[in-house]
């Protein structure tokens, strides 16, 4: 992530991992800085129809040549237990091929909010 | 804060490589297209903002207390943008430029 996230311009590689009882959620967590991890997830999980309007400087800087180039994650906050919500405004963006990702404001970023209540299953 | 004036159509050079023009000026709203590097991201500040400060209150520290989806939110394989229909289209082979200046940027 060359640019790393909006507010952690400094950490630019991350890992990207699951853990088989916490999936569909997956981990972002900063190489450099052990304690930078974020909680992400696919937007398509919760909103099928979420359609971001990625920039043509954006497509070009992560390299993109379509839709099927691309995985988008988004980041969750866990408000408190059994309440989280999900970043829709700014979605990251990863290139399969390159692996290369840049956090992004799309286009029609002005259409979502940064906390999507997400569904989340009472005990 | 160092302040300049300008008039419509003139630009002020940031580092040699931005270059932010007053493209319009339309009462209280002044429209700015900005020239900048790949590498140099620009935003809107109160956007910006509010996306830093999502991240920052995200940061998740341990493993543990994460929620589960309900049901209907599990699907077998992940999503991709290419189900949603998405808008990522390639870009047009005549805004491909070589060189630093690949970023115009119109900002109300």
């Amino acid at each position: 992530m060359p640019l790393g996230l909006l507010g952690f311009e400094q950490f630019k590689s991350y890992r990207l991992y699951s853990r088989p009882s916490q999936e569909p959620f997956l981990w972002l967590k900063a190489l450099e800085d052990p304690k930078l991890a974020f909680l992400v997830l696919s937007p398509f999980l919760v909103l099928p129809s979420y359609s971001p309007k990625i920039s043509d400087q954006d497509v070009e800087f992560l390299g993109l040549s379509g839709p099927e180039d691309a995985l988008i994650f988004n980041i969750v906050t866990i408000r408190r237990p059994q309440q989280a919500t999900i970043n829709l405004k700014g979605p990251i963006i990863l290139n399969r091929h390159t692996l290369q990702a840049k956090q992004v404001i799309p286009v029609n970023a002005s259409t979502f909010t940064v906390a999507h209540p997400l569904p989340v299953q009472a005990h | 804060m160092l302040i300049l004036s300008r008039k419509i159509n003139e630009s002020i050079v940031i580092d040699g490589r931005i270059t932010v023009k007053i493209v319009r000026i339309d009462r209280d709203v002044v429209k700015l297209g900005i020239v900048a590097p790949p590498n140099v991201p620009v935003h809107r500040e109160e956007v910006y903002e509010e996306i830093r400060r999502s991240n920052q209150e995200a940061i998740t520290e341990g493993t543990s207390g994460v929620p589960r989806l309900s049901a209907s939110a599990r699907p077998s394989r992940i999503p991709t943008p290419a189900d949603a229909g998405s808008t990522i289209q390639p870009p047009k082979q005549a805004e491909v430029k070589t060189g630093s200046e690949t970023k115009p940027k119109e900002s109300p």
